[in-house]
């Protein structure tokens, strides 16, 4: 791998390279050499495989952070131990369940949050498998006969249906579905947005709105597509096509580089169980002043290890670090030094020596007695 | 940002104003983000308001594996972006200082921002503003530095400037955005 690595520029043009590898290979195979090619698809397919190579290089990036690497280190060496297969399992099942398909913690900061994100989650995941789907000539429809049509994925042919049936219409209905619900909750978070004056003190318009809006024309032009060769007869239908293809442009390259790219990184809370806190809220770790249950030690060690390895030096007078007290300890420590009182914490918290170092003009220099006599005087005046 | 936080923790009597006015503060959903602890119970009822450094280098920051803290052109390290914390309190056991709080409820961090929103405008925070006995203050740099002066004279800092990365071994007195 190593070898590998050296002969790109960098890990992320390594792994993009591989990346469009694949995906041109797949498609090679899904669309029969290239014979069964959807020009009308150009566009998408472009947008895609930039997407691709843009999500490698953010998150190459991204693993490549000295925190989200020790966490991934960890993470790798405790699903290759036997003996916690059990504890993995557990935190892999319960957080996928959750966090991921029912999302939980964010019906708990609010039904109405909860309900807006999980439409636009899946909504958009599932916008994207379809589009990719389709775009790569992974899967195509053909027809069989009169009453029979087939799936074909990867040049297999699958599962046959019944045009009129319902998997047929769920099928076929697929975008439609997602980009509905996608709709619905984009209009609930732009509403949300303008309603709650709380969010309007920290939002930034061109981070947390410019994503909505991209949603919105690209979902709205989509719905409207289809309004149009089944309502309307076709009309407009070659403008809304192209206005819908370049909403749908624009929202694949954007995702991987602004809020939404947040996506990727939530599958990692699987760590937190799994390596950390096994129960939520029960921590097995003493602190060294107090006593009191604080963390657990494997996550100390990684945070001291992340530490260490950005050269934050927090090694206290005895030889420990200041995340092996607890937070309430490591306040109180910082007060104690700063009033140079001593401690009933010990030598971690004792007083801070004054007076040696660089000095600022006038800060803690030796003056000469002049400047006290004098001081004596002008406060005796 | 001209003004720095200015803090003098034996001036704080213990009234919590400040938590309470954190509390008040939009988007806070009614949990103070600051403390105001005892610095020893058992010698005496003496308190101190303790509020985040903003450090140069945060440490916080820099533990976060979700990359969830931001740091604002002006240097005020903020809250978690909701949307990438995964809940993991790295931030928590990184700070030197204790700061960043927990919610399990709904699996996100919390943490003074020093009202940023406020700030940028050059606005005290709510806990500054609220402050009965100015152990918590916005002020100039410049007053900032003469108050710095007047307590070393008095011994009751260290003489040291801290610098980016040790912050956190001297003066937690003056922190904010201090422009130097
Ligand atoms: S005091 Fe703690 S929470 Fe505040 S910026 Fe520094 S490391 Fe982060
Ligand atoms: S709790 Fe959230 S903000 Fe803190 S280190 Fe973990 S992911 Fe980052």
């Amino acid at each position: 791998m190593k070898v590998l690595e050296k002969s790109f520029y960098s890990k992320a043009s390594m792994y993009s390279f591989f990346v469009v590898m694949i995906l041109f290979f797949s498609m090679w195979i899904g669309t029969g050499q290239f014979t069964k090619v959807d020009y009308m698809l150009f566009g998408y397919m472009v947008a895609s495989f930039i997407f691709f190579i843009g999500m490698t290089v953010r998150i190459t990036a991204w693993t490549m952070r000295p925190a989200t690497h020790e966490i991934i280190k960890r993470s790798i060496q405790n699903m290759k131990n036997r003996n916690r297969q059990k504890r993995n399992t557990k935190a892999i099942a319960k957080t996928l369940f959750d966090n991921i398909i029912l999302q939980k913690y964010i019906f708990k900061r609010g039904i109405y949050r909860g309900i807006q994100h999980w439409l636009i989650a899946w909504g958009c995941i599932g916008s994207l498998a379809i589009t990719f789907g389709l775009t790569f000539g992974w899967m195509h429809f053909r027809l069989v006969d009169a009453t029979t049509y087939q799936m074909v994925v990867f040049g297999i042919p699958s599962i046959s249906m019944h045009p009129d049936g319902l998997l047929a219409s769920l099928v076929f209905e697929g975008l439609n579905i997602t980009a509905t619900m996608l709709l619905i909750g984009v209009i609930m978070a732009i509403v949300r947005r303008i309603k709650n004056h709380d969010l309007q003190v920290t939002q930034r318009p061109e981070f947390d709105l410019l994503p909505l809006y991209i949603l919105l024309a690209m979902t709205a032009t989509g719905l409207f597509l289809t309004i149009s060769y089944k309502l309307l007869g076709g009309w407009m239908h070659p403008q809304l096509q192209l206005l819908h293809q370049i909403t749908t442009v624009l929202f694949l390259v954007y995702f991987p580089f602004g809020k939404l790219f947040h996506l990727p990184i939530r599958p990692m809370a699987i760590s937190v169980p799994m390596n950390y806190q096994e129960e939520p809220g029960v921590d097995t770790k003493k602190c060294l002043g107090c006593g009191e249950l604080y963390s657990n030690d494997d996550q100390i060690a990684d945070v001291q290890t992340i530490l260490g390895k950005q050269a934050f030096d927090f090694q206290t007078k005895d030889g420990h670090q200041l995340s092996d007290y607890c937070t309430g300890c490591r306040r109180k420590i910082r007060v104690m030094s700063q009033l140079n009182m001593n401690s009933p914490l010990g030598e971690a918290a004792g007083p801070v020596q004054t007076n040696n170092g660089i000095h600022l003009p006038g800060f803690g220099r030796g003056r000469s007695e002049a400047f006290y006599d004098n001081r004596v005087k002008e406060e005796r005046k | 940002m001209k003004k720095v936080m200015y803090l003098e923790f034996e001036r704080c009597i213990g009234c919590r104003a400040c938590q309470a006015a954190c509390r008040e503060c939009g988007g806070h959903d009614m949990k103070e983000r600051n403390y105001v602890e005892y610095i020893d119970f058992t010698e005496s009822r003496q308190t101190f308001p303790m509020l985040c450094m903003q450090c140069k280098d945060p440490a916080c920051a820099k533990v976060c594996p979700a990359n969830a803290i931001q740091i604002t052109e002006e240097g005020v390290v903020l809250s978690a972006m909701e949307e990438k914390c995964i809940g993991c309190r790295n931030c928590t056991f990184g700070c030197p200082f204790g700061i960043p709080k927990f919610d399990f409820e709904e699996n996100k961090m919390y943490k003074c921002d020093m009202c940023y929103d406020r700030t940028k405008h050059e606005i005290a925070p709510m806990c500054a503003s609220v402050c009965p006995s100015d152990a918590i203050r916005f002020i100039d740099h410049e007053e900032m530095m003469e108050l710095r002066r007047k307590r070393t004279q008095m011994n009751l800092i260290e003489g040291k400037k801290p610098s980016e990365n040790d912050k956190w071994q001297y003066v937690p007195e003056f922190f904010g955005v201090y422009s130097d």
